[in-house]
């Protein structure tokens, strides 16, 4: 008799955690309303062409946003830079043209008209630089990071898969490019040699 | 006679002693030491290795060890946070199981208990030593982990899930309210349970508790079990705290652990050992890299510091033994 009532608390007890630890949905149901929460790519292309395109035809020019790095970098990270967070890595939009000295598998060598040698990236097109360089992105709009992250995933998906592809194809030494798009800088340790422009907008020049 | 009490008393509380000592110390290099913001932060950070800390007691105190548990620890976080933020999806059924925050919660125990039932199976039942044994649980559970995770972290688990990590009760941190819960239950097994005889006494001999009629697998399976679930709690704190599962969670946790439960007095071979010296292990632990951190000693000197204070510890219990 005794056995039988410590069974049959168990069993409530087991029903009772149960009950308040798991519930059941039809899955489509859960998938449609994840869907209409954020949508990622919708919202990366929207923000390429509404937000990223026209602010990268307002950067800099690249001479004269390296010229103010190296003579006053205070100034330059101050006036051209944005991050999302309070670190030392912060994002600069830059534009211009320049002559191909070279090209490898990750990236495109240039030099500029005032002889400024930069690296264009066309291989590993990674990372929160188109996101964050223009600084129109307000992380506060934004519940969560993963949201986030999938943004600046889903800009550099549209710049692999339709910024670089008729570039790659056809680039040479000697060629004139046209480009714009956004690189990373540390604040704390400057090194200028490394910049990697990660392109928005990628053109041979006729 | 009188030389041989003070002696005992010493080799009694040595532990406390210790951490008597290094308080001090560090007290008198940094004033920064005894602050109640600091006490907080010292406990709050070795509420985790004590969760681990006692576990792994139970564990040595039968003569064994868990190499596992800095992954178990991983994979009860993961599982937890997964469950709580993704539940489980069955798409031949239409179906969505989601988990509430208890229920999240019990999964990530369940899924700690039972990776420990399996190390205190196949210790028991193919005779794997138990060095061996947890050492492939340690590499198969951070797979398990980052298969789970797909090597991402799950982040933003919500206000509630946060609290348990990060909260307050009654002016107490969560965490230190957890590990307390954890110790006083530990105590309670360990010093009135039929099953806190039987670890002692198959820690103390195993052969003869054999042959007194105890159970020998089915307490060490339990024993390994607990372990596990314990790592999980540790892993649902740190996950809490970081308001993200890392996959990477936990590594190199176990050594913190046995760490705890050596400077503790617990014999590696078995049989002696209290919870309460393992907490002073962990607090010791806690306070060393506190301390080492508010007087800016370099990292990789912390890692000398705490590998010297492990050594010396066993020396000295060693020596103990000896003269016992």
């Amino acid at each position: 008799m005794k056995k039988a009532i410590k069974y049959i608390l168990a069993i409530i007890l087991v029903l009772f955690i149960a009950s308040n630890s798991i519930y059941f949905k039809k899955l489509s149901d859960v998938k449609a309303s994840a869907a209409k929460q954020f949508d990622a790519a919708k919202y990366a292309r929207n923000y390429l062409n509404t937000q990223l395109i026209p602010a990268a035809d307002k950067a800099p020019q690249a001479d004269d946003l390296l010229a103010i790095l190296k003579s006053s970098p205070d100034t330059a990270f101050k006036t051209y830079s944005h991050g999302l967070d309070i670190g030392n890595i912060r994002f600069f939009m830059v534009q211009g043209q320049g002559t191909v000295t070279a090209v490898d598998e990750n990236d495109i060598y240039i030099l500029t008209k005032d002889k400024q040698a930069l690296k264009i990236a066309i291989e590993y097109v990674f990372g929160n630089a188109l996101r964050d360089a223009p600084g129109l992105i307000n992380i506060n709009d934004f519940t969560n990071t993963m949201d986030l992250n999938n943004i600046a995933a889903e800009v550099d998906k549209i710049v692999r898969a339709e910024v670089l592809p008729p570039i790659k194809s056809k680039i040479k030494t000697g060629d004139k490019l046209t480009f714009a798009g956004a690189f990373e800088l540390n604040q704390e340790h400057i090194n200028l040699d490394k910049i990697e422009v990660i392109p928005a907008i990628l053109k041979i020049d006729k | 006679m009188i030389l041989s009490q003070y002696r005992s008393h010493l080799v009694k509380f040595q532990s406390l002693i210790a951490l008597v000592l290094l308080c001090i110390g560090i007290g008198l290099l940094s004033d920064k030491f005894f602050t109640v913001d600091n006490g907080w932060n010292v406990m709050r950070q070795i509420s985790v290795n004590i969760c681990i800390s006692v576990g792994m007691t139970l564990v040595v105190l039968t003569g064994g060890i868990d190499l596992s548990v800095g992954s178990v620890l991983a994979i009860g976080g993961a599982i937890a946070a997964g469950l709580l933020k993704f539940g489980i999806e069955i798409p031949s059924g239409n179906l969505y199981i989601g988990f509430t925050l208890l229920g999240s919660i019990l999964g990530g125990l369940v899924i700690g208990s039972l990776l420990g039932l399996f190390n205190g199976w196949t210790i028991t039942k193919f005779k794997v030593p138990p060095f061996v044994a947890t050492l492939a649980m340690l590499t198969i559970a951070r797979g398990f982990t980052m298969l789970y995770t797909k090597g991402f972290p799950i982040s933003n688990l919500g206000d509630s899930f946060a609290y348990i990590g990060t909260g307050w009760f009654i002016g107490i941190p969560v965490p230190v309210w957890i590990s307390a819960v954890v110790i006083v239950v530990a105590i309670v097994i360990t010093q009135k349970t039929a099953l806190g005889r039987y670890i002692y006494a198959i820690g103390g001999n195993e052969h003869a508790s054999k042959l007194s009629g105890i159970n020998i697998s089915k307490v060490k399976i339990i024993v390994y079990g607990i372990a596990g679930m314990l790592a999980a709690v540790g892993g649902i704190i740190v996950t809490s705290r970081l308001d993200s599962a890392q996959p990477n969670a936990g590594m190199s946790y176990e050594l913190d652990a046995i760490a705890a439960v050596v400077i503790g007095g617990t014999s590696l071979s078995g049989g002696r050992g209290t919870i309460m010296g393992t907490v002073l292990g962990a607090l010791i632990i806690g306070v060393l890299n506190n301390g080492l951190v508010l007087l800016n000693v370099s990292p990789f000197w912390q890692q000398v510091v705490k590998g010297g204070v492990i050594l010396l510890a066993v020396i000295i219990d060693k020596a103990n033994s000896k003269n016992d």
